[in-house]
This record gives structure tokens, C-alpha cells and sequence, in this order.
């Protein structure tokens, strides 16, 4: 069941009556109203997958008791390992046994050792590595005594299987999370409206940019060694765009939902194609799990304390991670490696933290060299996304070397049947749209709401894909 | 909360509206439309005089040489599309009927499609945009599964079929940009070997009484047009030529040309003909029906 699926517009106003008509009474019916629509929610896609579930929640929750309640700093470690372990342990059976099976026997290959690997037949559960992380935060956060362990099961499970972030993030903390769920929620006419508006603005997206961006950057992608230059530049372009629809559409969405039922979630995207480098552009994609990384990893390392080469290695260490976190693929490592070997020349120079505000322009040099370094940023982040669409990291050298020596730079018709250019008008107006609102979660509300909320109607039922659906991304990781 | 639901409600009939408008707006402007495709082109027309017309799918559309029948003196259009069934075929006849085109004869390519009595929904979506405005046009889709979703649901037909008859097909139509589909009298020719020279049609068998083939004949008939049926050739490797002997067992009124021509040479894939294919087998066909009765 996906957001942008007609069981989902069923199953959701079902959720939100009973919620506020029905399971009303106190936050313990609003409660289990939830944990029970998520899980039949998350049972749509494998019911199997919901004792798995079921089965880490339980752990988090039991091991998060155990680590409170004992003095004896071994048995606190005991449980806090015994946690951290069987997390890990699903994640890389289900996620990355295979890679590291196959990859080994590669290499074994290499030294002409013949060797046929055990892998399993499986398919990757939807959402492990975010619930798996909601967990894993938590766990950690007791352990280090930031937090309190929660006693109560029900609101518990409803932390780490919400629905609207179950599957795709974003990536929540028990500090902020935990406590809205303590309390019975309110319906505040207010926030449910501005709920509505970010829902419908990542429905827009998701359905008229990232879906229509897929059917362009598939066939260039799938294609590239019969595309031009041109093609080529197109294709990246467009990829970036339909990644950026997807995922940030998908957390509009999830974002907007949870307000109807009285929850903020955190942020997860904040206009990151107008970063002005490559720090500040991590500072706005996938805000949820960039922070995860540096509360959880980066400062348990050392963070950007000691040496320079102690602060590099770190850097290195959080960007493969965080590539690897991606999926199971040597391209996504790879992805990670280069957004590192980009940060890398702002860290050394001290530059990583001098875009902490939102671009505003001025009709003046610096901000002329202030667009100019958006769209360096930008071109940067593209490179990178090549790798990270790319099926084979060879895949994605032959690509880039092709932009540079085929040399043609003309339209050119693609295998969806439409020439490479067509889309650039429809990014044009998109990339107008998030400029002139980008002080803003989401364009709809204030001024005009409305006419904007008929024009967004409107591109939704006009300019959206439809016949070829895709899956959100983000769903695979 | 009755202040949101009423801003739901305020939603939910903006959304009603604006699927409303822009129904009526795509369909306006696909009223205009004469150049884009066959189904716009006899839909947006008045009466026309052929002495030959073609219906059937690429088969059809690929096979049959509009030019070479004109040489020999028969006003001719070739109406075959690519990917339609008879489904397709009939409506199209249908509407030539409503639009009272003078037709002396039909021929109908009917061979592999005689295998079904389904919709190619690729095809028919481009009869969509006129479900409103032609009574034939709605009697022809109200027995098909969706029918009530697309006609009572605004713009749903346009959001579904999108890719064909979505906003992008909408402005070129706008824009009165043409295709070159109605080029050469509609033939489309094809040229070297591009596709799998084999094919492998065992498991396909002719319905005993394919609806949509008896509706086009039964349609000749009371318009006193000269139906002719005919199986268009097929490529040397084929496992299963048996199948056009089931068709002429089922339909003996249907020619067997399917060995016209057979060499690999003359076809572009395995069931389509190259320019050359086609120019052979046309003359053949008009040698047949056409020079034979003069």
C-alpha cells in the first residue's frame, strides 16, 4: 500500500475517523488505533515481515528495560550488545549477507578459487533499515543515559512502527517522538490544514516530477551506450530530480499525514538543490539519517575533534557508512566514497559550516558567485547520483566518460518515446516554484492557498504518471 | 474538526472542478484534432469516397501499399493500426458507416487477431477523448470491465491512458503538430531486418466466432460494401502455421495469403514485412481482386 495508491486513500480518512471520532477517548485507544493500522499497513506488503517487526520491537523495548534497570555496568553492556547485535545481525542477514557472500566469492575467484557461495533466497523486508535505526537509537540513547526506557509496550511499538514513517523514514529520535506519544493528542484545525497542504505538495512530487523524471532518466540510463552527450547530461539531471521528487515527496507526505492525527515529524529535506557546497547540501537531503549518522557515529568517533587526519578519516567513515546504509551494491559505496572526496576540501579549509542559512539573493556580485556555486553544487551532486543509479560502477565510469567524448549535444528520441528535452520546462517551473517558497515547508498555504491548491490538484490529475507507476525508492533501502 | 471537514469537503470539490474543467478542456480540444492519428482522422470528418479501404493492425498497416492500389486507379487508405485488434477495426468502420463514407470495398486483415475479442488498450484509448460526444463510440466501450469509471469518473479516461492521451499528446494536438502516421495514405513501411526472424504461435488458436470480425462483415454486408478477409504472410521460421488452417476451417470466407510471400528477405520482423514484402504481396492482392475483375 502506497501513499500515492488508491487503498491508501481509502485506509487513510478510515484511520483518521476512527481516530478522532472513535478511539478518542485517551492517548491509549489513539494509541493502539495506530499500532494496529500500522501493522496492518506494513502487512500489506509481506504479512511475514510483521513478526520481524514485531519481534525487534519487543527487543528494543525489552533490552532498553534491562539496560535502565541494572546497576552492573557488565550486564548494561550485556544488553546494550546483545541489542546492537541481533539489530545488525537482520540487517545484514536480510540486506547484506548476499552482497558480502558473492563479493567474497569474487574474490576468492580472483585468486583462482572456484567457489559457488550459499545465498539466500529472501527479499529485503520494507523499511528494515528504518526501523531498525528508530531502535537502534533508542537503545543507545538509554544506554548512554540521554534518555529514560519507556515501559509501556503499546506506546513503544507505536514510536518505532508509525506508519506514516514505517517504511521510509524519516528516521526518528525516541527524544522527539516518544513524548508527543505520551500525551493525548488534540485535533488542532491548524496544524491538520497545513498537514493537508504538505501531503497534497508531495503527492505533486512524487506523481508530476519524480514519476515523470523515472520514465525519462530509465531510458537514458538503461540506454546510455546509445545516447548523446546531450542525453547523457539530461539523464543525470533527471535523475536528480526524480530522486529529490521521490524521497522528499514521500516525506511531504509522511509529514503531512502525521499532522492529521496531531504529530510532528522531523524534517527530513529542506531545498537541498540550493546548496551552495556540498556540506550544506548534507545539511538539507535526508536530514533524519545525516543526523543519525552524526549523533551515532561520526561524534562517537571523534567527530570533528583531534587531528585533521583523525577528522578525515571520520568524514570517510560516515559517508561510506551512510553509502552503504543505501543498499548492498559497490555503487553506492562508491556514491558515499565521492560525496566524501567532495566534503573532503571544506573540511581541510574549514569551510564546512559556512552555508547555515537559506541562499538569499541580492542584485549584486556575490550573489551572482552565490548562483554560481548552486549550480557547481548542483552539477557535483549529479555526478554523484550517477554512481548511485548506475547498475555497475563501470556502468557509471562508461557514462560519465561518454558525456565527456561522444560530443553531440542535440535532442534526441528516446526509447519512452519522447525526445530528451521535454522535461526541462516542467523542472524549470518546478525548481520556480521551490525557489520562491524555499522559507517554507511547503508552497500551499498562506497567500492565495486556494488558487495554488487548484493549480497543484490540477498538475496532480494532468501532468502526473500514471500508466508506468514506480515504486518510491527509498522503499528498497 | 467540523472546520477541517468542511475544508476537506472544500477540497474534495475543487478537485471535481478542476477534473471537470480540464475534461472539458482535453476534450475540446481533442475535437479539434484531424491529423494526429486514424481514429482522430475519421472521427473529426465528413463523408469521404474510397474505392478501397484497409482495416487490421500493423499487420495491416505495414502490408498493404495504399500507392500501389492508386496506380490502378482505386482511391484508397489504408486504416490499419499498429497494436489494434478488430475491436479497434470495427469502431473505426463504425464510425466511417456514421460519417457516411462511401466504401466500395474492405479489406480486413484478419489472421492473428482473430485470436481474441479483447481491447487494445493502447489502441481504443485514443477513442476515449469522444465517449461523450458519440453514441457509437459509448455503445462500443459500455460491455468493456471499466467502462463506468471512464465515463461517469472526469477525466479519469485521460488519467489513466495518459501516455496516449495525457497532456503531452493534448498540446501537440493544441499546437496542431502532425505525425506521420497518415503519410503514404496511411501505409507505414518498414524497412530491413530489425526484429526476431522466429516466432512460435502453437499456443494460439482463432475464436470460433470472433464478435468483433462477424460485426465488421455483418456491417459490409447491410452497407453493400465488397467485404474481402485476408491472412497476411508470415516469415519462413514459424512453429504453428497450422493456425491459419483453423482460421480458414472457422472462417472459410478468409483468404489464405499467409504463404504469399515467405522469404526471410522480404520481412522486416517475423509477422511484418519489409517495403519490399509489402509491395510484392499488395500486387498480388490486387492482382486478385482487383485486375482479375476488370
Amino acid at each position: 500500500m502506497f501513499f500515492n495508491s488508491l487503498t491508501f486513500a481509502v485506509f487513510l480518512p478510515i484511520v483518521f475517523v476512527l481516530y478522532w471520532f472513535v478511539f478518542n477517548k485517551n492517548k491509549s485507544s489513539q494509541n493502539l488505533l495506530l499500532i494496529l493500522a500500522s501493522y496492518y499497513f506494513y502487512s500489506c506488503w509481506d504479512w511475514r515481515f510483521l513478526f520481524l517487526l514485531v519481534f525487534s520491537t519487543f527487543l528494543d523495548y525489552y533490552t532498553g528495560i534491562q539496560i535502565e534497570k541494572n546497576k552492573n555496568e557488565k550486564i548494561r553492556k550485556f544488553w546494550f550488545w546483545l541489542s546492537i547485535g541481533i539489530n545488525l545481525g537482520f540487517l545484514g542477514v536480510f540486506k547484506y549477507y548476499n552482497f558480502f557472500a558473492s563479493s567474497f566469492a569474487t574474490l576468492l575467484s580472483d585468486f583462482g578459487l572456484k567457489t559457488s557461495p550459499f545465498l539466500l533466497d529472501v527479499v529485503l523486508p520494507v523499511g528494515i533499515s528504518f526501523y531498525t535505526f528508530h531502535g537502534l537509537s533508542y537503545v543507545i540513547d538509554i544506554y548512554y543515559k540521554r534518555i529514560k526506557a519507556e515501559y509501556n509496550f503499546v506506546d513503544y511499538s507505536l514510536f518505532v512502527s508509525y506508519f506514516p514513517l514505517l517504511v521510509a523514514g524519516p528516521i526518528e529520535r525516541a527524544t522527539h517522538l516518544l513524548p508527543q506519544v505520551k500525551v493525548k493528542r488534540t485535533f488542532d484545525y491548524e496544524k491538520a490544514k497545513q498537514g493537508a497542504y504538505q501531503f497534497i505538495w508531495g503527492l505533486v512530487k512524487k506523481v508530476v516530477i519524480a514519476d515523470t523524471c523515472a520514465t525519462y532518466a530509465n531510458a537514458i540510463f538503461d540506454n546510455y551506450t546509445q545516447m548523446n552527450s546531450w542525453s547523457l547530461v539530461l539523464g543525470a539531471v533527471y535523475f536528480a530530480f526524480q530522486i529529490y521528487g521521490d524521497f522528499s515527496g514521500y516525506s511531504d507526505m509522511a509529514l503531512g499525514m502525521s499532522k492529521l492525527f496531531g504529530m510532528d515529524l522531523l524534517r527530513n529535506f529542506n531545498y537541498p538543490y540550493f546548496s551552495r557546497d556540498i556540506a550544506e547540501f548534507w545539511r538539507r537531503w535526508h536530514i533524519s539519517l545525516s543526523s543519525w549518522f552524526r549523533d551515532y557515529l561520526y561524534i562517537p568517533l571523534g567527530g570533528s575533534k583531534g587531528s585533521k587526519m583523525k577528522q578525515v578519516r571520520n568524514v570517510f567513515i560516515i559517508f561510506v557508512v551512510s553509502g552503504f546504509w543505501h543498499g548492498a551494491n559497490w555503487t553506492y559505496l562508491a556514491w558515499g566514497f565521492i560525496n566524501a572526496l567532495y566534503f573532503l576540501p571544506l573540511l581541510v579549509l574549514n569551510k564546512n559550516r559556512s552555508n547555515m542559512e537559506m541562499v538569499q539573493l541580492q542584485w549584486n556580485f556575490a550573489s551572482a558567485k552565490e548562483i554560481l556555486h548552486i549550480f557547481y553544487t548542483f552539477a557535483l551532486a549529479c555526478l554523484a547520483w550517477i554512481f548511485f543509479r548506475a547498475k555497475s560502477i563501470t556502468d557509471a565510469v562508461l557514462y560519465i566518460k561518454r558525456i565527456f567524448t561522444e560530443g553531440n549535444f542535440s535532442s534526441q528520441y528516446l526509447t519512452n518515446e519522447r525526445y530528451n528535452y521535454e522535461l526541462l520546462l516542467m523542472i524549470a517551473l518546478f525548481v520556480v516554484v521551490e525557489w520562491n517558497y524555499r522559507f517554507k515547508e511547503e508552497p500551499l498555504s498562506g497567500k492565495n492557498s486556494w488558487l495554488k491548491v487548484a493549480l497543484a490538484i490540477a498538475a496532480i490529475i494532468a501532468l502526473g504518471t500514471y500508466s508506468d507507476y514506480k515504486e518510491f525508492i527509498y522503499f528498497q533501502f | 474538526m467540523k472546520k477541517f471537514l468542511l475544508f476537506i469537503l472544500k477540497i474534495s470539490i475543487v478537485l471535481v472542478v478542476v477534473a471537470i474543467a480540464l475534461d472539458f478542456g482535453f476534450t475540446t480540444i481533442y475535437k479539434q484534432s484531424k491529423n494526429r492519428g486514424k481514429i482522430d482522422y475519421v472521427f473529426n470528418s465528413n463523408a469521404r469516397k474510397y474505392d478501397v479501404v484497409i482495416l487490421g493492425s500493423s499487420r495491416a498497416n505495414n502490408h498493404f501499399v495504399s500507392d500501389l492500389f492508386e496506380k490502378q486507379g482505386l482511391k484508397t487508405f489504408n486504416y490499419g493500426m499498429s497494436g489494434g485488434h478488430l475491436f479497434e477495426a470495427d469502431l473505426l468502420l463504425k464510425l466511417m458507416i456514421e460519417r457516411k463514407y462511401q466504401i466500395k470495398n474492405v479489406i480486413l486483415e484478419a489472421d492473428l487477431n482473430l485470436s481474441n475479442d479483447q481491447q487494445s488498450e493502447g489502441v481504443s484509448a485514443k477513442y476515449l477523448p469522444y465517449l461523450h460526444s458519440s453514441e457509437t463510440v459509448r455503445k462500443h466501450f459500455e460491455n468493456e470491465q471499466d467502462f463506468n469509471e471512464l465515463y461517469y469518473i472526469p477525466f479519469y479516461r485521460y488519467l489513466k491512458f495518459e501516455t496516449k492521451i495525457g497532456f503531452r499528446d493534448m498540446f501537440k494536438v493544441a499546437t496542431n503538430e502532425k505525425t506521420s502516421v497518415l503519410n503514404n495514405k496511411g501505409y507505414y513501411s518498414l524497412g530491413k531486418t530489425k526484429g526476431n526472424m522466429k516466432n512460435n504461435i502453437v499456443n494460439l488458436n482463432p475464436l470460433p466466432h470472433n464478435k468483433y470480425y462477424e460485426e465488421i462483415k455483418a456491417l459490409c454486408r447491410a452497407n453493400n460494401i465488397h467485404f474481402i478477409a485476408i491472412m497476411t504472410p508470415m516469415c519462413e521460421n514459424v512453429t504453428g502455421m497450422n493456425y491459419f488452417d483453423k482460421v480458414h476451417k472457422a472462417y472459410p470466407e478468409i483468404h489464405n495469403y499467409e504463404n504469399a510471400v515467405v522469404e526471410n528477405k522480404y520481412f522486416s520482423s517475423c509477422g511484418h514485412m519489409n517495403d519490399e514484402g509489402a509491395r510484392l504481396f499488395t500486387n498480388v492482392i490486387i492482382h486478385d481482386f482487383f485486375k482479375s475483375k476488370k
